[in-house]
């Protein structure tokens, strides 16, 4: 086990230097210089510009500053905003996109599991078609099209909901089943699969020879293995959610990290998609190691293996 | 007493048993890996439901622009705005097609149009029904131009590693687990940031890290497949390695190759649609699926059918995928042979 979390400790650091590199040299290779839509400078205020931001340096010495600060966790100065620090932008905007990723995982999970569990125990009925044509439905209607569908239905049309903005718990159930939806399909879907496997299996057939009630069996013996791998997609979800916040904030004017990046696209705000991007691949390379390394302390297969095959 | 039935009985009640040939008769016809695979697929509704709708949408999505009189981005302020108008359907209430607007205000009289736009007109006066079809087709194309490109790489290079094996195996693999590592939407990103977003930009972003999952599968298929006994047996009765191939190999590859294929088109849809929302997809006056969905956002609460319309078109399209995958899944699956 130790041997295999070092492992993948340092594929992580790997995976996070060359993102690091590739997003300082595609930085580079941009065309236009952030400075360029500002032509009424003097020569003297570029120069002066210039040293401020190190863009004077040779290369490979901005290279090798960017990684030192980087490797201090300063991702430099936002070129848009006043000089602000980009680490700060980020820290003053992780709020909300937090609570919304939590609470859009949470709900997805729980909605999950028990559609997948009612739908491999009902196997083959009509709460099993249901359930299953709900997880198609799920995986098929992108986020921003329920999105939409939630903002004219349920804020334009009937006006139960506010239609966007951030000002208290009301107007996050929109964006929470918004991003839930996908989570809520696959979780399902896999549950299901799972639970279906594990039913078929010779130590239920022992529990039900032993004379064990059917619910007895469901409860002790099948949900808790079944849901073992169903902890391995709960990474690639985490995941799925962060990206989806992306569009799922701007659709709701949603004051968080993803519309922040969004924003400093159109601006062409360099540093701030460069930090930002690090921040969401180390975050993304750092859920996965952690649902992979709990994966391997719940399944003691795998644990003994020293590695997943 | 018992003596005398039995030699009562007449020849005529005997027959010979069946002889040895009748044993070994094949009882059903044989049918080739695909006449098998369509059977089963037939059987599955959703997926025979997926594929006709694809289809249509392909269809519609390469004819429709061409037989209509307008072009997408033909634009006449005059006309802009128009609620959807669909001779027949007008007449059907509750489908919203009758030319009026959300306040029952009958536009096309007023406007003095006599022409049907039957998805409406943009704020530009663009025909919908056209820009519809031609954003279909954008992000059709972008979606399998990406998928064929995935596959071609992906099969080269999880075919030598699989078929090499041993160092050659590690390494490549190596390779991949690293790229996997790599957020594959923030990749996307940075390099349209670069080139700047263009049909040719977005396939091209979308292939860097996208081979490496059918790579892996074709791998792990090859793999698979090598150390199967039927592939011995058929080397040790003297089969040409073109013989274990074509009959063996490739059958065998082929469907999980189709189905991931199947399913990294519907992937490749939505990516597109989403990079339009954060401003990077196909600019104007060109659309893609996406980019309507974007544009229509912005008239949510007056002109909801410019939203409505291509949001329906996309989630059928991603929807009809899934479910032929799903099908393909099972029939392509010949363990699933009964």
């Amino acid at each position: 086990m130790l041997r295999y979390t070092l492992q993948r400790i340092i594929y992580m650091l790997i995976t996070l230097f060359i993102i690091a590199t590739l997003t300082f040299f595609l930085m580079k290779l941009l065309p236009g210089s952030p400075l360029k839509s500002q032509d009424k400078l003097t020569p003297e205020q570029i120069t002066i510009i210039n040293e401020k931001y190190g863009l004077n340096d040779p290369l490979p010495v901005q290279y090798v500053n960017y990684l030192g600060n980087l490797a201090q966790g300063d991702l430099g100065l936002s070129f848009q905003y006043d000089n602000r620090p980009v680490t700060e932008m980020i820290a003053g905007r992780i709020g909300p996109s937090a609570q919304l990723g939590l609470q859009a995982l949470i709900l997805g999970s729980i909605v999950g599991l028990i559609l997948g569990i009612i739908a491999a125990i009902k196997h083959n009925t009509f709460f099993d078609y249901g359930a299953t044509f709900l997880a198609v439905i799920g995986i098929s209607i992108p986020s921003f099209v329920f999105a939409g569908f939630m903002q004219f239905v349920l804020g334009v049309k009937l006006q139960l909901l506010p239609v966007a903005l951030w000002e208290g718990f009301s107007y996050t159930i929109m964006p929470t089943l918004a991003l839930s939806g996908f989570v809520i399909a696959n979780i399902s879907r896999f549950m299901r699969t799972e639970l279906l496997e594990v039913m078929a299996s010779d130590y239920i057939m022992l529990a039900k020879a032993k004379g064990i009630s059917q619910s007895g069996i469901i409860i002790k013996h099948a949900i808790r293995n079944a849901l073992i791998p169903v902890i391995t997609i709960i990474g690639p979800l985490a995941v799925n959610i962060m990206t989806g916040s992306l569009v799922i904030e701007r659709i709701f004017a949603i004051p968080g990290l993803g519309e922040q990046f969004v924003k400093s696209i159109s601006m062409n705000d360099y540093t701030v998609i460069m930090g930002t991007t690090i921040f969401y691949s180390a975050l993304f390379i750092f859920i996965i190691f952690v649902v992979d390394i709990l994966y391997g302390i719940v399944d003691p297969r795998i644990r003994l293996a020293g590695g997943r095959k | 007493m018992e003596q005398k039935q039995l030699e009562n009985l007449s020849p005529d009640l005997f027959r010979p048993a069946a002889g040895k040939e009748d044993l070994e008769k094949i009882g059903r016809p044989s049918l080739s890996y695909w006449q098998d695979a369509w059977i089963r697929l037939k059987k599955n509704k959703g997926a025979i439901f997926g594929l006709i709708i694809v289809i249509l949408i392909t269809l519609l999505a390469i004819f429709a622009p061409v037989f209509s009189s307008h072009t997408y981005r033909e634009q006449n302020l005059a006309l802009s705005k128009l609620p959807p108008k669909i001779p027949v359907l007008e007449h059907v209430g509750f489908l919203g097609v009758d030319g009026k607007d959300k306040d029952g205000f009958d536009v096309y009289k007023a406007k003095n149009v006599k022409e049907y736009y039957w998805f409406g007109t943009d704020d530009l006066g663009r025909d919908q029904w056209v820009r519809v079809w031609q954003g279909t087709r954008i992000s059709l194309l972008i979606a399998v131009a990406a998928a064929l490109i995935d596959l071609f790489i992906g099969i080269i290079y999880g075919g030598v590693a699989g078929f090499y094996g041993g160092r050659t195996d590690n390494i490549m693999m190596r390779i991949i687990e690293i790229l996997i590592g790599i957020p594959h939407l923030i990749i996307v990103i940075l390099f349209i940031l670069i080139f700047k977003p263009g049909v040719t930009s977005i396939i091209l972003a979308m292939v860097i890290t996208g081979w490496t999952g059918m790579a892996r599968i074709v791998r792990g298929q090859i793999l698979k497949m090598k150390e199967q006994e039927f592939v011995l047996a058929s080397k040790t009765l003297g089969a040409a390695n073109s013989r274990l191939i074509g009959k063996h190999l490739i059958p065998n590859v082929l469907g999980p190759i189709i189905v991931t294929t199947m399913f990294s088109v519907p992937g490749a849809i939505f990516t597109e649609a989403f990079l339009s929302f954060i401003g990077l997809g196909i600019a104007p006056p060109q659309a893609s699926l996406g980019s309507l969905v974007n544009d229509g956002f912005r008239f949510i609460q007056t002109y909801p059918y410019q939203l409505i319309i291509p949001s329906i078109v996309i989630s059928l399209l991603i929807l009809s995928f899934n479910l032929l995958g799903d099908g393909l899944r099972d029939a392509l699956d010949p363990k699933m042979r009964k």
